[in-house]
């Protein structure tokens, strides 16, 4: 189980970051451009908020994965060193979920 | 009490089960494989045994006991060094949770080595004939133990135990005047066992996945402890007592009912026939001819035995991040201990190789 104050800041910088962030850089983006981009300004303030989520969580669901992985690798690998290559790719195996969120928010940006 | 009862460990968290279920995986890809067990059975001599074992997990242990000879006695003495030290190894590395888990299951080893300090200084033994008797892989430590088999009576030992405050000696001192009066040890032994598996069902009381298959081995254990009675009063002339005295509670199929049932019955067939719908009338049918043959109650013994053994690697088959992982390695470690127990015996008298297969259990 996650300890209650970790997961409570973890889940803070990740709300931070996907949600408030973006919101500022692009509030002081439209105060430059004006009333006039209003609308341009609600998809951009969007699209910041989707590709961060995307991002974050994947992150957030990697490092998890990572967590539970690590914590059974190590006790592997204090038996079987000789198994350690597995473990290594094994923990490599879910930065792909990052990967995956970086390019989908990456996707959702340059749309 | 020796300071060394209560384990400075660090665990991990409360339910991480990822770091010791791992451990305890690798620690179980190293027991011996079934095609070793027969190579050891085809050794010639104690020398070959050895031999064999030194390139295995025993090696440290045998180095240290061959210092004092190489006898049966010395590796008997190893193995049983070696057993005491993976269980401590692995009590040392599991999360609480399981630590408490196996805290209650485990106690029935210190049960076993508290009944046999019970029967040595009944019966005068001298301290070290008991320590090499007892196996200390839970609460007690072999420090304790040592101090239990240096007590001059059985009111010593018991006097020793509520100095200590350890849950047994509530039974024991229960059953300490009729004990004086009677000079039967069994009256001893009965109160030690029904408090264990109350005490057992109390630590195990929860909700969680976890809890609910401790419980379930707890019951298959006792289950075949009351069965084994019952077989023994198949012949048994209980005069005016109640067989129900000897009926210990918590077990998961055979209730009192059961028990009642079964112990007023004289006849292998009719305990089959009351058995046959539950898990038990397998192992009891596969045995009856056996029984038939020899008349003796040891084949069920075995049989029941071997059950419980299945049930405990079973355990380690369901949830990979959970407690019956670390029950399974546990017993599976025991029994390869009292196999290799059997074949180093085997091998020093002559014994066949069948027959030593016979005696082995493989599950």
């Amino acid at each position: 189980m996650i300890d209650n104050k970790l997961a409570r800041k973890v889940f803070g910088s990740a709300f931070v970051a996907t949600m408030v962030v973006p919101a500022m850089a692009f509030a002081q983006a439209a105060e430059a451009e004006g009333a006039a981009a209003t609308v341009d300004y609600r998809v951009g303030v969007a699209k910041a908020i989707a590709a961060g989520a995307s991002m974050s969580v994947s992150a957030l669901a990697a490092g998890y994965a990572q967590a539970k992985i690590g914590s059974a690798g190590a006790g592997t690998l204090a038996e079987r060193p000789e198994v350690a290559t597995n473990i290594i790719v094994l923990q490599a195996l879910p930065e792909i979920i990052a990967l995956l969120g970086f390019v989908i928010a990456f996707m959702i940006g340059t749309a | 009490m020796s300071s060394t009862t209560t384990m400075k460990r660090v665990s991990p968290s409360k339910r991480d089960y990822g770091y010791c279920n791992a451990r305890v995986r690798g620690m179980r890809s190293r027991l011996l494989k079934q095609a070793f067990m027969d190579g050891l059975m085809q050794a010639k001599d104690l020398g070959g045994i050895i031999t064999s074992l030194m390139e295995t997990e025993y090696a440290p242990e045998l180095e240290e006991r061959l210092l004092h000879g190489r006898s049966t006695g010395q590796i008997d003495l190893a193995l049983k060094d070696n057993m005491v030290r993976t269980f401590r190894k692995v009590l040392s590395l599991v999360n609480d949770e399981s630590l408490e888990v196996l805290g209650a299951l485990l106690g029935r080893w210190d049960l076993f080595n508290i009944k046999t300090v019970i029967r040595g200084r009944h019966m005068s033994l001298s301290s070290e004939e008991i320590t090499e008797s007892m196996v200390a892989v839970a609460q007690l430590s072999q420090i304790d133990l040592d101090e239990l088999s240096r007590q001059q009576s059985v009111k010593g030992v018991v006097d020793t135990l509520s100095t200590w405050k350890l849950p047994f000696a509530v039974p024991l001192r229960a059953a300490m005047p009729e004990y004086v009066e009677s000079g039967n040890l069994a009256v001893l032994e009965l109160a030690l066992d029904k408090y264990y598996t109350e005490w057992a069902a109390k630590r195990l009381k929860g909700r969680g996945v976890n809890q609910r298959l401790s419980r379930r081995f707890l019951g298959t254990q006792i289950d075949t402890i009351n069965l084994l009675t019952c077989f023994r009063l198949l012949n048994a002339d209980l005069g005016d007592q109640d067989a129900l005295r000897f009926f210990l509670p918590g077990g998961t199929f055979v209730t009192e009912a059961l028990f009642r049932d079964l112990a007023s019955m004289s006849d292998v067939d009719e305990v089959y026939d009351r058995l046959k719908r539950t898990p038990y009338g397998r192992p009891v049918e596969e045995v009856a001819v056996k029984y038939i043959e020899s008349g003796s109650v040891s084949v069920f013994e075995r049989a029941l035995e071997d059950y419980l053994m299945r049930r405990a690697f079973a355990a380690g088959q369901g949830d990979p991040l959970g407690v019956g992982i670390i029950i399974a390695y546990l017993w599976m470690k025991a029994n390869e201990v009292t196999n290799l127990r059997i074949i180093v015996k085997g091998v020093s008298v002559g014994m066949p190789t069948e027959r030593m297969r016979e005696e082995l259990i493989v599950v």
